[in-house]
């Protein structure tokens, strides 16, 4: 019996290709069924995202399984298996334990840190579940898949820092204002990016919401989706001097945010930061104000470069995720050779101490008049001998199932112990 | 044993120096437990050799300036373990932990006797307690600033590097820097003015030609200065900054005068 993974992903087959293949959840069920009813696969999970289609498989053989799977899969796209074939990687044993861990910490996803994967994952065991396909093998890969990428999140910041604009621009608001809360924006001009720029940072806490627009009605318009407040355009200038937080994305071609304005207000901001989110392209805020004290101004390219500094910054950290995963893989495979040879040391134990009481109740019934003392030590000689005879093959079992060869000592076990058959 | 464990207590500090600054590189959540395991370490040892000290001298170890400095320090590395695990800013310690292993070396460099007992009064005792205070609080003060202005360039340059990710918010770290001013100014004040009674006490004049007590009189002119600026013109970020760094150098120079120049404070 053998634990495999097989499929393709982002990092091998082309999106033409993975689209094709990706199968929808009903026909997902049905797939898992037929798996099911096949007999080469005694247990089975399938994950269809965008990014990757994969086999979760326990088998006798799993080249057979494999072949069987994304025949079935092929099928139902009306595909040539021979197309796909090429692109499918297998991973055996301790490597798709470690596929399984890396996948749903999302180390393997495209956007490294990625948060939907784990629930993706999570959906594909569920039906799995629910299909009946899983038992004592993937049942605690997966939940120990589910914990390891918990632990990667909450240990490591390979999903902390922000890889969109609009993030990156919130970020960088926390880094200059003692948390969002409270902060006033002020939105120049309209567009999509800024409005989930300005929707990101209420959902920080950042209150209340200014809209300026050349128009007024597209302002009032805006501003009503954003539950904030209109302002007439030529009142701007004085709004600069209230606000924190300056979030512009008009079309004008010419500033719309002097550098004269800004020295203007800052005079009687006392200290108080303004931060310029400059989306529009041309720029609305003069670069002239990068040097005026607690003005802070970032433009799209400025984002953009934070972004790609964040991107590094999860890459450096998946380094740390990729051992902490290492070590999780080794915990795993340690407890899952206990947990094959557990049952069999249990019986072992159970067998020599059936025999042990039962001769010591035909000794003593041979002995009515034995002292107490006698009896003791009859009971601890007994226990004695059981428990020295079986130490060697115990620990015999324990060396052989680290070492991964458990099964032929488990079954000697069984034959020389008449122990029955194993489950 | 007070050498032995005043040493222990350094390496302690040493290593824990060490560890805080690799964890600004590599954030790696063991190495931060380190450091603060190794300045626990070397607090305890600290401890226990400050008692000892008060034991052998059958007075608060006070009486001269290595022993107050070290004083200071014990206060020092309390609060930083204190104020990171409270506040959650764990890079604190990489910028405290190596003016505690300066302050501690400078402290160990020149050692002085006790008090002469004409000159011990409880007088003495509060006033070095006070300006201890006071040097421990613009310790924090000192960190504060270089955080905010290594936050500050971050955010201007637009490249964000190891600091932008490590320190906090620049609000947050002008708030830190302005309180430990306000914290740490009445208590350097009201030292210097008992140091002066009681100079004007023992030797007839409130000022006299002692290099310690000319370097405070300077460090304490630039802090006024900045608290001034800071409650009335509206002086932040990094002007305050600024001032504190000169503030602090001064604070430094001041102990080195006691330390090391002959005059009333030292040898």
């Amino acid at each position: 019996m053998a634990l495999f993974v097989a499929g393709l992903s982002h990092k091998n087959a082309p999106v033409g290709l993975r689209e094709q293949l990706a199968v929808e959840e009903d026909k997902l069920r049905e797939l898992l069924q037929d798996l099911q009813a096949s007999d080469v696969l005694r247990e089975v999970v399938v994950l269809s995202t965008c990014n990757r289609v994969e086999v979760y498989g326990v088998a006798e053989a799993p080249g057979e399984a494999r072949a069987l799977a994304f025949r079935h899969l092929c099928r139902h796209r009306g595909m040539d298996l021979a197309t796909v074939e090429p692109m499918l990687y297998t991973h055996l044993e301790a490597d798709a334990v470690r596929h399984a861990f890396r996948v749903s910490a999302s180390l393997d996803s495209m956007m490294i840190g990625e948060p939907q994967i784990l629930g993706q994952v999570k959906d594909a065991f569920a039906l799995a579940q629910a299909c009946e396909a899983v038992g004592p093998h993937l049942h605690p890969l997966f939940s120990q898949a589910f914990k390891v990428a918990k632990r990667v999140r909450t240990e490591t910041e390979v999903a902390r820092h922000a890889v969109s604009v609009s993030f990156a621009a919130v970020e960088l608001a926390k880094k200059i204002f003692d948390g969002l809360a409270g902060r006033a924006v002020l939105l120049v001009g309209a567009g999509e990016m800024s409005e989930l720029a300005a929707k990101h940072l209420v959902e920080h806490g950042a209150f209340p919401i200014y809209v300026a627009n050349r128009t007024l009605a597209r302002a009032q318009e805006l501003a009503r989706a954003l539950a904030g407040t209109a302002v007439p355009w030529e009142e701007l200038p004085t709004a600069l001097a209230t606000v924190d937080i300056v979030v512009t994305s008009t079309g004008a071609v010419e500033p719309v945010v002097t550098r004269a304005a800004v020295t203007r207000v800052m005079h009687g901001r006392r200290g108080r930061p303004l931060f310029f989110i400059d989306i529009a392209v041309p720029r609305d805020v003069e670069a002239g104000v990068d040097d005026l004290d607690d003005v802070y101004r970032y433009d799209i390219d400025d984002l953009k470069q934070v972004v790609d500094a964040n991107l590094r910054e999860r890459a450096r950290e998946a380094q740390r995720a990729e051992t902490l995963i290492e070590r999780e893989v080794a915990k795993f495979l340690a407890r899952q050779g206990d947990v094959e040879v557990i049952p069999t040391i249990v019986s072992l134990r159970d067998r020599l101490e059936d025999i042990r009481l039962g001769e010591v109740r035909k000794t003593l019934a041979r002995l009515p008049d034995a002292s107490p003392e006698t009896r003791a030590a009859i009971e601890a000689l007994s226990s004695a001998m059981v428990n020295k005879i079986l130490h060697a093959p115990i620990t015999k079992l324990r060396e052989s199932s680290r070492a991964g060869a458990s099964r032929s000592w488990l079954e000697l076990v069984h034959e020389l112990f008449a122990l029955g058959r194993r489950a | 044993m007070h050498a032995n464990l005043i040493n222990a207590a350094i390496i302690g500090y040493i290593a824990a120096t060490g560890l805080a600054l690799a964890y600004l590189v590599q954030r790696h959540d063991l190495v931060h437990r380190l450091a603060v395991l190794a300045a626990l370490a070397g607090w305890a040892a600290h401890t226990v050799a400050l008692i000892i000290r008060s034991l052998e001298l059958g007075a608060p170890p006070l009486g001269s300036l290595p022993d107050a400095i070290s004083v200071a320090v014990w206060v020092i590395v309390l609060l930083e373990v204190l104020i990171e695990q409270r506040t959650g800013v764990r890079v604190l310690g990489a910028f405290v932990l190596p003016i505690v292993v300066m302050l501690s070396l400078q402290a160990t460099g020149s050692r002085s006797g006790a008090l002469a007992p004409a000159l011990a009064s409880a007088w003495v005792w509060v006033h070095i307690a006070l300006a201890m205070v006071g040097v421990a609080a613009f310790v924090f003060n000192f960190a504060g600033a270089i955080m905010y202005l290594l936050q500050e360039r971050q955010l201007k340059i637009k490249r964000p590097g190891a600091f932008y990710y490590r320190l906090p918010s620049l609000q947050t770290l002008d708030r830190l820097t302005f309180r430990t001013l306000a914290l740490g100014f009445p208590f350097l004040t009201t030292g210097l003015v008992l140091g002066a009674i009681w100079a004007r006490a023992a030797w007839g004049s409130a000022f006299t030609s002692d290099p310690l007590a000319f370097f405070s009189l300077l460090a304490w002119v630039i802090y006024a200065g900045t608290l001034a600026g800071r409650a009335v013109a509206g002086w932040h970020g990094r002007r305050a900054a600024y001032f504190s760094i000169v503030g602090f150098a001064a604070l430094v120079v001041t102990l080195g005068a006691g330390l090391f120049l002959p005059g009333r404070h030292g040898s």
